[in-house]
């Protein structure tokens, strides 16, 4: 026993190395999307609220291919481009009134005709829409999607109603309460479609992320 | 009976008290880790900050007086603080016997609403698609290349601009405010500099886009053999120009990093002093221990001499493993190290920060087998000049 103790001290120091070089190369991963100014925008997406906990989390470390497979599946689209893969950390907030979780927001990277844009929900403990928000938008119609009458249109619905929706063809079948969000813009249709799909796209992970998956047994009975 | 040789003797001692020893190699490689990784530091900061002004590509930038020229400014500023020169200065500049080459630019800053909650800048910058990818040839793409028409709605991305904006080559890209579409081209790989924020068009179609005829800076590549204080002097000369001279930047970072270095030597200094200390308190420790022993050695037989190159030997084998695993965690944790110090420095060059060496691991192994002789040398003597009969009769006192 005293000789393995001995032992011990030169291999924990040279794992503690080790771990910190590990640490050091880990930093280097993508970057995911955050509120820019979460103090203020966390008290707009939920007046009332007195609190936030930051979460970060990834598809690769909570479950790796087969998560994002899964994901894809539930999308019904590949993930592609700088800002869709496994290892981009996605910052999800928690929003707390005292001590209690009244709900959620989380942003997500979609891009869109001229760049990229940012779409961030608030949602409540079930995972309905509650907010919705364009953070970053480029885009002809910029103005239009910015305005508060497109937005109201995504309140009230939840991971169920966009299982029918087609993010590939822009089409939902049969016709529901995703088919009934009206494109400001016509001309902008490619920028419509980019947000409707980062709201499914939204949606899916903060059901596999925060809410433990409650959406996910009416998927598999109405995949798109 | 197998006759043990003066190292093995020395080894034995040294195994006798493990922990003690292990303490003492520890506080060495302590002191060997910090003397690398800061040599190392030393000669990597100064090798990446020399790539990253050749990869500039130019040596001098003539702007406009008052014209902010870097991307903080330009930041905080927008564009209002952008002030213009006549092109007709880049054609004097060109005709200067100094001047192996140069290329205008025509920076813009434009406000873009859709940038976050209350919108935000967007710089683009105009070169010459024939000179500027010239000077910049060490400038790597991701993906495409430069335009090649001098008006073509073309635009070359920096890395983290294309990343934040999800460009990749064949998309498009609006203008803010001028409602101008162009195809991005290309796309650079991270660079740690400027560029990597910055979107790249034609000059003529940035000029032509926002209705300018004016140009902002012009970048000089100067001639090897050329005096650049007087060619900066006759730059000077110029009407309402400032010049830049990156080898005046490259000083001012090098007299600042080299302040903060003397700061650091010393501290190094005084680790290694420490570790001194602590090895002839160690060896010292050691030999009073030892008392009876050497005692019986020296009747046995042993001369001064042996005695004294027992005790040097154990000092030499304590420094050198020390120094050996001190050069090893410096291997281990360089990447950290730069880590580290870029987040300390206000300006850290692209490139590795730390540059460790087998000619820096032999130098320091050699210092700290210095070290190990020098500190060896009281306490090796002190056993030495041990008198068998004081240290058996002193034994049998205590």
């Amino acid at each position: 026993m005293r000789t393995r103790s001995r032992g011990g001290l030169p291999a924990f120091l040279i794992l503690a190395a080790l771990g910190l070089g590990l640490a050091a190369v880990a930093l280097y991963a993508a970057v995911g999307c955050d509120l820019n100014d979460p103090d203020r925008d966390v008290k707009r997406l939920f007046p009332g609220s007195t609190g936030f906990k930051t979460l970060y989390v990834s598809i690769s470390k909570r479950g790796g291919d087969d998560l994002l497979k899964k994901i894809e599946a539930r999308l019904g689209d590949n993930f592609t481009g700088l800002f869709e893969t496994a290892d981009v950390p996605y910052t999800m907030y928690e929003v707390y009134r005292g001590a209690d979780l009244i709900g959620y927001i989380h942003g997500v990277n979609q891009k869109g005709t001229y760049g990229g844009l940012q779409v961030f929900l608030a949602l409540d403990l079930q995972g309905v829409i509650k907010g919705f928000y364009f953070q970053k938008l480029t885009s002809k119609a910029g103005k239009a999607f910015r305005d508060p009458a497109f937005g109201v249109q995504f309140l009230g619905l939840s991971l169920e109603d966009f299982y029918k929706y087609d993010v590939v063809s822009g089409k939902e079948e049969p016709p529901g309460p995703v088919s009934r969000i009206k494109n400001p813009e016509p001309d902008s249709e490619k920028d419509f479609r980019a947000a409707l799909r980062a709201v499914k796209k939204n949606l899916i992970l903060v059901d596999e992320f925060l809410l433990g998956n409650p959406h996910l047994k009416s998927f598999q009975g109405h995949p798109s | 009976m197998k006759k043990l040789s003066v190292f093995e003797v020395a080894w034995k001692s040294l195994l006798r008290k493990k922990t003690r020893s292990l303490l003492t190699i520890l506080g060495i490689a302590m002191a060997a880790w910090v003397l690398v990784s800061l040599f190392g530091f030393n000669r990597g900061y100064e090798a990446s900050l020399n790539k990253d002004i050749d990869n500039l590509g130019f040596q001098m930038l003539v702007v406009a007086k008052g014209c902010p020229y870097e991307a903080a400014t330009l930041m905080l500023k927008g564009g209002t603080g952008l002030k213009y020169m006549d092109p007709s200065i880049a054609a004097a500049v060109a005709a200067e016997p100094e001047v192996d080459g140069v290329t205008p630019m025509l920076m813009q800053v434009v406000f873009d609403p859709n940038k976050g909650e209350s919108g935000g800048v967007a710089a683009f910058l105009g070169v010459d698609p024939v000179s500027f990818p010239k000077m910049k040839s060490a400038l790597p793409f991701k993906a495409g290349g430069w335009f090649t028409q001098p008006e073509a709605a073309e635009a070359v991305f920096g890395y983290e601009v294309a990343e934040l904006e999800q460009r990749e080559v064949g998309d498009l890209y609006l203008i803010p405010e001028k409602e101008v579409e162009v195809k991005v081209v290309g796309i650079l790989e991270r660079t740690g500099t400027q560029d990597d924020g910055t979107i790249f068009l034609p000059l003529q179609a940035v000029q032509k886009i926002f209705g300018l005829k004016e140009l902002t800076s012009i970048g000089i590549k100067v001639k090897k053999d050329a005096d650049m204080k007087a060619f900066e002097d006759k730059l000077y000369k110029l009407p309402d120009v400032q010049v830049v001279s990156l080898s005046q930047v490259k000083t001012t970072i090098m007299t600042l990093v080299s302040t903060a270095r003397v700061m650091v030597f010393s501290i190094a200094l005084i680790a290694i002093l420490i570790a001194m200390m602590g090895v002839i308190n160690t060896v010292l420790m050691s030999v009073m221990e030892r008392r009876q022993e050497i005692g019986i050695l020296k009747s046995m037989g042993a001369m001064a001499g042996d005695v004294f190159k027992l005790v040097w030997l154990e000092t030499i084998i304590l420094c050198i493993g020390g120094g050996l695993i001190g050069t090893g965690m410096a291997l281990i944790t360089a990447r950290l190290t730069d880590l580290l110090v870029r987040g300390l420095l206000p300006y850290s060059p692209s490139g590795g920060l730390v540059s460790i060496d087998p000619g820096l691991v032999l130098m320091t192994l050699g210092v700290v087998t210095a070290i190990g002789l020098a500190s060896g040398v009281y306490p090796s003597w002190k056993a030495a000049r041990m008198r068998p009969l004081d240290t058996i009769r002193s034994e049998e006192e205590s």
